[in-house]
């Protein structure tokens, strides 16, 4: 190695970092500028498809009996007799600093009305994704690990259960078993009428909130209404994971790497877990983040059997009523959890594969 | 992204609910409840099998024993779909659930009498005189009221209320344009003539008892605390957005909190001028699904269930513990028809469709416990009604109908649509109708769609048939027959959209006139008999077909002690726990 070569190699390594730099930031601005564009499609999505939809939010304010000068007068207050590219405008600024204005179903702001339903989504679904999960996984590792046998049949007629059966079928079912006739949970709604104000809460989220405040009584009280639903919307999810897992495994099991690695005499555990499972889990990040955001998205009829006060009923309540303001920050919503969940899965690309780095 | 399936989706949520929420639940439910009140009989007590891991962290954390608390004795928990609830302003409540709480938080001057709801008591006003001329009633207000405030309630603060309403005018100013007040008049009309006397001037002389029943014992009559609410005015509203959420008057119960779709509590006024209410809060639960409310009642978690279902009230009745009340409102349900449309303008055509209808065999099934057949415009109880039989004359006569259409030229038939809501029963009694329909030669294709664009739709003149109900707040025949028959002015620009005879284009000028006479005849005999007569012409001529009254039911555990109610109010104050 001539000392030529030595200094263009040491060259070239301390020019590298500028050059990585770039890359990120070129890479910063993609995801920025695709997350802007994904943003401005969705606002101009909901916003039309909410003027288009033949609701009137005028009658939903005013009542069904009201005089047609009181439609006008507050038809011109509320500027919807405005063209529509000015209400657009007025939409897309309001929104850029959350002001989705009033809800007709609650007289709130959207904004803080979303901001006391959501925890109770979020903490339902959470909780459901991970029973669903920690549950749906290893069930589909052991199916695809035990193809065609009585395990894989149970497995297979287990999710195909939770595919078919109504969920809210299942949730009354669950709750004349175990509420009414055995008395394991609690009863529908999210927490005991003597608990409501006694609760210490900061986060929304009434088991982090109880547990952190040491209300130990609360945190029982919540947990026994929160276990059925949860499981409810848990299998549903375990369904879906665990069919998906078993088919990434089986793709998994037919590549060479895995007969040279039973070749070279690897257990059956070390096969499945060290070799074949890393390799699904770029897939299964995208099917679990999908799972999560349609269980946060909304599960409106979980909800309805358990009288939880959440997102879905929230935004289902809102479709009925006209309630425009809030159907349309909701929907934003939406789609900012789903965008944030894709955001989240390429990052776990980049960490559990490294050809995408 | 999901508005659309999403929208979609919703506004057959609650029909999927109930149509799935049946025969295995029920089955299940009926088993597990058999075999627990087997075990209770025999005095066993035995080990449940915990299985799963379910199972063990509930026991774990001591969640056996939730089900089945005893509610506390002071406090009435009710389960109800309190998602309607948008608003606590009188001026704007257009629904029945906060009509029935408003009404309990809000003295009015009057009150109607739990014992007649065609009598009034008094309220604010502790007694009233009426002019020679009838044209001005003078009311004396009690004068120890004072709202939570502390502001006393004055004559001054009766006259701001009801100006007000006018002065927003949501869909309840009706009630007060209705007989002559407008928001330019509204200074003649009331004014405060003491501290404590109010006097209402009337621009013709209505019957008192209407006015009485019509006004002064209407949310709209609500009193509310002038001071308070307008040092919370916001450009000019009146207090409107305040209101939305909190409220300031005088009644027997406070509202202490409002989650929307969640809860809603009330609490005892303890400065009440009136008798002190019985219990010191009542605490209405949000549960829309009734099976649920069905469960939760039969633990005892809740004192009331409000919405259940004809199936779990069937099941419910005669259960011991357990009592099913119903009380007939002032409500109708009825199938519209555009008489704008050629078909429909003809008589026959819309007689046809009243002879479409099993209203005994819908009564017993779809709608029992929730409803009871009535054809006439007028719902019984009222003043002036049909008694029970002339005002039903209706029965399912497919022959009949046929014959009623050939009569009209439409012995083939015809096509048209049919709206309908997302109440859990709309949907099987459109199928009623249209299965009996297609018997008839007519296609009836059933469109459902959210209340809110159903009301569009109706309103607009855009439909062809359509089934709704309508509630009338006065136990009056001129409550229902001044919106039903009467029509002011049919045509398009006229705009009269709080007509339901204007969004069905039926105009009788014959009809405006004879009701006008019927309520300023003196004579009360003639006076029926005028109201008869209009009825039973209106029953072949009317724009409607008329299926049902609505009942106003109730399930209640045996702890729960004189349940008061009439067709127009719950009477919180009055029932009390054992």
């Amino acid at each position: 190695m001539s000392a030529t070569d030595v200094t263009t190699r040491t060259v070239a390594r301390t020019a590298a970092p500028p050059k990585r730099w770039g890359s990120l930031l070129r890479a910063t601005l993609r995801i920025l500028l695709s997350v802007s564009v994904t943003i401005l499609g969705l606002l101009a999505l909901t916003f039309f498809i909410g003027r288009l939809l033949p609701l009137d939010p005028v009658l939903a304010i005013l009542g069904d009996d009201a005089s047609q000068e009181a439609v006008d007068r507050l038809t011109a207050r509320l500027g919807l007799d405005r063209p529509l590219h000015e209400q657009f405008l007025s939409y897309v600024v309001n929104s850029l600093t959350f002001d989705f204005g009033e809800s007709l179903t609650s007289g709130r702001p959207v904004i803080e009305d979303i901001a006391r339903v959501f925890p109770a989504t979020l903490e339902l679904a959470t909780l459901a994704m991970i029973f669903g999960t920690g549950i749906g996984i290893p069930l589909g590792v052991l199916a695809a690990a035990n193809r065609d046998s009585w395990i894989d049949q149970c497995v297979r007629v287990i999710s195909l259960i939770g595919y078919s059966a109504p969920i809210f079928w299942l949730g009354l079912l669950g709750l004349s078993i175990f509420y009414a006739g055995l008395g394991w949970v609690g009863p529908p709604g999210r927490i005991d009428i003597v608990h409501q104000y006694d609760i210490e809460t900061w986060s929304g989220l009434y088991l982090v909130d109880s547990a952190i405040a040491g209300q130990w009584d609360i945190f029982a009280d919540v947990f026994g209404r929160i276990v059925l639903p949860a499981s409810i919307l848990a299998y549903g999810a375990m369904a879906y994971i665990s069919r998906m897992t078993r088919s990434f495994m089986l793709e998994q099991f037919g590549q060479e790497y895995i007969i040279a690695a039973r070749a070279k005499g690897a257990s059956k555990r070390r096969v499945i877990w060290q070799h074949a499972f890393p390799n699904i889990a770029v897939q299964l990040v995208t099917v679990v983040a999908l799972s999560y955001a349609f269980l946060l998205e909304g599960a409106v009829l979980t909800e309805t059997v358990f009288a939880w006060p959440g997102f879905g009923r929230y935004l289902t309540t809102a479709l009925l009523r006209a309630d425009m303001n809030a159907v349309l920050g909701c929907t934003l919503l939406i789609g900012l959890i789903f965008i944030g969940l894709n955001l989240l899965s390429d990052l776990f690309y980049r960490i559990f594969d490294p050809r995408t780095r | 992204m999901v508005v659309l399936p999403v929208y979609a989706f919703a506004a057959n949520v609650s029909e999927i609910v109930t149509y799935y929420d049946c025969h295995t639940i029920r089955f299940v439910h009926g088993i597990v409840m058999n075999k627990k009140r087997h075990h209770r009989e025999n005095d066993m007590v035995r080990t449940k099998t915990a299985s799963g891991a379910l199972a063990g962290a509930a026991i774990c954390l001591g969640l056996g024993t939730q089900a089945g608390a005893e509610t506390p004795p002071d406090t009435m928990v009710m389960a109800r779909n309190i998602d309607a609830i948008s608003t606590f302003d009188p001026a704007q409540i257009g629904e029945v659930v906060t009509d029935e709480l408003i009404i309990n938080i809000c003295d009015s001057l009057v009150e109607i009498d739990p014992a007649d709801e065609a009598a009034v008591l008094p309220a604010v006003a502790k007694d009233w005189t009426v002019s020679e001329d009838g044209q001005t009633i003078t009311f004396d207000l009690v004068e120890d009221a004072v709202f939570p405030s502390g502001n006393p309630v004055r004559a001054e603060d009766v006259v701001w209320s009801l100006s007000r309403v006018l002065e927003l005018g949501f869909g309840n100013a009706a009630t007060l344009t209705e007989y002559g007040f407008t928001a330019e008049s509204a200074a003649d009309a009331f004014v405060a003539t003491g501290e404590h006397t109010f006097e209402m001037n009337l621009s013709r002389p209505y019957p008192t008892d209407l006015i009485l029943q019509a006004i002064a014992s209407n949310r709209v009559a609500n009193v509310l605390d002038k001071e308070l609410i307008m040092a919370e005015e916001v450009d000019g509203d009146r207090g409107n957005k305040f209101l939305t959420t909190n409220t300031a008057c005088v009644g027997p119960y406070a509202l202490r909190q409002w989650n929307a779709g969640e809860v809603v509590i009330l609490e005892a006024n303890e400065n009440y001028y009136g008798d002190a209410p019985k219990l010191d809060r009542w605490i209405i639960r949000h549960v829309a699904e009734a099976q649920a409310q069905r469960l939760l009642l039969e633990q005892g978690d809740i004192d009331v269930a409000r919405d259940l279902g004809a199936e779990d009230l069937r099941d419910l009745d005669g259960q011991e513990g357990i009592t099913v009340a119903s009380v007939p409102v002032h409500q109708v349900f009825y199938l519209g028809f555009d008489n704008g449309q050629e078909r429909f303008q003809d008589d026959r055509v819309r007689q046809a469709f009243r002879y479409l209808i099993d209203y005994d065999g819908l009564a017993d099934t779809v709608m029992a416990y929730l409803a009871m057949p009535r054809a006439s415009v007028v719902p019984l109880g009222a003043y002036g009604a049909l008694d029970e039989d002339e005002g039903q004359p209706y029965e399912l006569d497919l022959d009949k109908a046929r014959e009623l259409l050939a009569e009209a030229g439409y012995a083939d038939g015809f096509s048209a649509r049919l709206f309908v809501g997302t109440l859990p029963y709309n949907a099987p009694l459109a199928q009623h109708i249209q299965a009996n329909a297609a018997e008839v030669g007519i296609d009836l294709q059933i469109e459902q769609m959210a209340n809110a664009q159903l009301f569009s739709a109706f309103r607009g003149r855009d439909f062809d048939t359509v089934m709704l109900s309508w509630r009338t707040s006065v136990p009056h025949a001129h409550g229902m027959l001044s919106r039903h028959a009467v029509n002011p002015d049919n045509s398009d620009e006229a705009q009269m959209t709080m007509y339901p005879t204007w969004r069905a284009s039926w105009f009788r000028e014959e009809y405006n006139t004879r009701i006008d006479e019927a309520l300023f005849e003196a004579d009360p005999d003639k006076q029926l008999e005028l109201y008869r007569q209009l009825q039973l012409d209106h029953l072949e001529q009317g724009p409607f077909a008329y299926m049902f009254q609505m009942l106003d039911t109730a399930a209640y555990r045996d702890a729960v002690q004189n349940w008061t109610w009439n067709g127009f109010k719950v009477f919180y104050d009055q029932i009390s726990k054992g």
